[in-house]
């Protein structure tokens, strides 16, 4: 059953079309991966999905009501962001404390244990905190929580490979204990791939893929071999990408199961990553879009 | 009501820094007052009278600004809404003021009865301010502070909304209405009638009454903004 929901929904920012119909749903108690490129429109789904911005158009329901000022919907809800200002006077306890007081389900040994994980300074003033720690801090805010219904928005720019690891095997032992419903959104697909329950792939504020990972794993096949064989096997198939060398093709397409034996092709699965890069690409090309457009702001 | 007082709270998480600093400025400014007027000497003619006491007056006007440009964004992420947070704003902003009303008062009370702190200081009791009925005197010192603070919180909206140009906006948009206004006035050769109608309003209504429906309008009108403002 979808707890959240987000159907045809627009966001307009002048002539920028930040959310274009997009639609799609989020079902209770699983870990959804919200993925696409700078832009692409996630952190405006999420606001959408918070009330934190009013849609153009569409409809949105979050526990079967609009979020926007419904303090029933929000009360369960924790929005944690890459870029999230805390106030100057705020230090680190502060704004554990702050948090604390507004989620009811807030476990204070849990966040006590991550702020010792993470080696947070608790009496440091949040200003003076490293990139890194300024991004912990707002991790063990999301994970300590324990809101029916969090979203992580690129939660993590500025920590190492060991504490984002840390950070993924935390949020699996806690979600374990205590389910909840959780829509993570990241460029970093190839480490959350295992993570992630479900996918969601948005680019230029249209949905491209919102499938559960399961069937995403053998939803496409790269085949390398000769040319003829290979354009048989591809044929009536929807290719994502194609690259040619001498006489050999290498092409991966979607919905063909695995070739058969004996044709001398040799099959690859995709990973999650590349099957968002190619389905991007794809889109961006059959939408007459230069695949690299788009493309601003730092990637991280 | 209880996630109003729960947001409330967090505004005021560090009370000494909230609620503490703006006192402790005040007595440091009456000090310093009190040792300038203690180096001039000569007579004490009652008849000192400091507008230091405008620092506390400032103060109030911006720390609901911050309030509402540093505090507002992290709020909504923790699933507050605006509503619930605006109303947080109201209520500390007039409990601060209600409290900083009675520290003036009683201030002016030991101010009256020891001669000016012995210097013939007025610091607190301004001669303006109603005399002999404390409450009005309290009403008189906490409706302006409550009126700078709804100026804070307005200017602090328009800048979640629209940014620094809103402000700028704003802030010439108002003293275009102002300047239009007194245009008018002189126009109409109004300025006797204006200076009449003021005469006749009973001190009261001039140092809380119309102030307050000052407060009422910005805090009004912040709300109608803030109400499509984003975190």
């Amino acid at each position: 059953m979808s707890l959240v929901r987000m159907s045809g929904v627009t966001k307009r920012y002048g002539d920028v079309h930040a959310l274009d119909g997009a639609s799609f749903g989020l079902a209770e108690n699983r870990i959804h991966g919200l993925l696409g490129r700078n832009g692409a429109g996630k952190t405006t789904a999420m606001q959408v999905l918070t009330g934190q911005v009013l849609e153009t158009s569409g409809t949105v329901e979050v526990f079967g009501e609009s979020p926007y000022e419904n303090a029933r919907v929000l009360n369960r809800v924790c929005f944690v962001k890459e870029s999230q200002r805390y106030p100057d006077a705020f230090r680190v306890e502060h704004a554990l404390r702050a948090a604390e007081l507004l989620h009811q389900n807030w476990d204070a040994a849990f966040a006590a244990e991550l702020v010792a994980d993470f080696g947070l300074p608790r009496r440091r003033r949040i200003k003076k905190l490293s990139r890194g720690m300024l991004s912990a801090l707002g991790l063990i805010i999301g994970l300590a929580s324990r809101a029916p219904l969090t979203f992580f928005d690129e939660p993590y720019l500025g920590l190492d490979a060991v504490a984002r690891q840390m950070f993924y095997d935390r949020l699996l032992a806690d979600y374990a204990e205590h389910p909840r419903t959780i829509l993570l959104s990241t460029h970093l697909i190839d480490e959350v791939s295992d993570l992630v329950e479900h996918v969601v792939l948005i680019d230029r504020g249209r949905i491209l893929i919102d499938e559960d990972a399961d069937a995403l794993r053998g939803a496409a096949v790269t085949v390398t071999g000769p040319a003829a064989a290979v354009e048989a096997f591809a044929a009536g198939h929807t290719e994502l990408h194609r690259e040619q060398l001498a006489g050999f093709l290498r092409v991966t397409v979607a919905g063909a199961g695995e070739p058969p034996d004996g044709l001398g092709l040799e099959a690859e699965p995709v990973s999650l990553q590349q099957l968002v890069v190619r389905t991007t690409q794809h889109s961006n090309r059959t939408n007459g879009q230069p695949a690299t457009a788009g493309a601003r702001g730092g990637e991280h | 009501m209880r996630r109003v007082l729960d947001v409330a709270r967090i505004q005021t998480i560090n009370p000494f820094l909230t609620i503490g600093l703006p006192l402790v400025v005040l007595g440091l400014v009456l000090l310093l007052n009190l040792a300038t007027f203690a180096v001039i000497g000569g007579p004490s003619d009652g008849d000192r009278t400091t507008g230091a006491l405008l620092a506390l007056y400032v103060m109030m006007g911006i720390a609901p600004l911050q309030t509402m440009t540093q505090l507002f964004p992290f709020a909504l992420g923790l699933g507050v809404t605006r509503r619930t947070f605006y109303a947080a704003t109201a209520l500390v902003v007039v409990a601060q003021s209600a409290v900083y009303g009675l520290v003036i008062v009683i201030a002016s009370q030991v101010e009256a009865s020891t001669g000016g702190w012995g210097l013939g200081l007025r610091f607190f009791g301004l001669p303006f301010l109603p005399q002999g009925n404390i409450a009005a005197q309290w009403l008189a010192v906490t409706v302006p502070m409550v009126v700078l603070a709804s100026i804070g919180v307005f200017v602090g909206v328009v800048f979640k909304r629209w940014g620094q140009l809103g402000v700028y906006g704003a802030t010439i948009g108002g003293a275009a209405l102002l300047t239009g206004l007194a245009l008018l006035v002189t126009g109409l050769d109004g300025w006797p009638a204006v200076g009449g109608f003021l005469a006749s309003q009973p001190p009261l209504a001039l140092l809380a009454g119309y102030p307050l429906l000052i407060a009422l309008l910005f805090g009004g009108t912040g709300w109608l903004v803030l109400r499509r403002a984003t975190a």
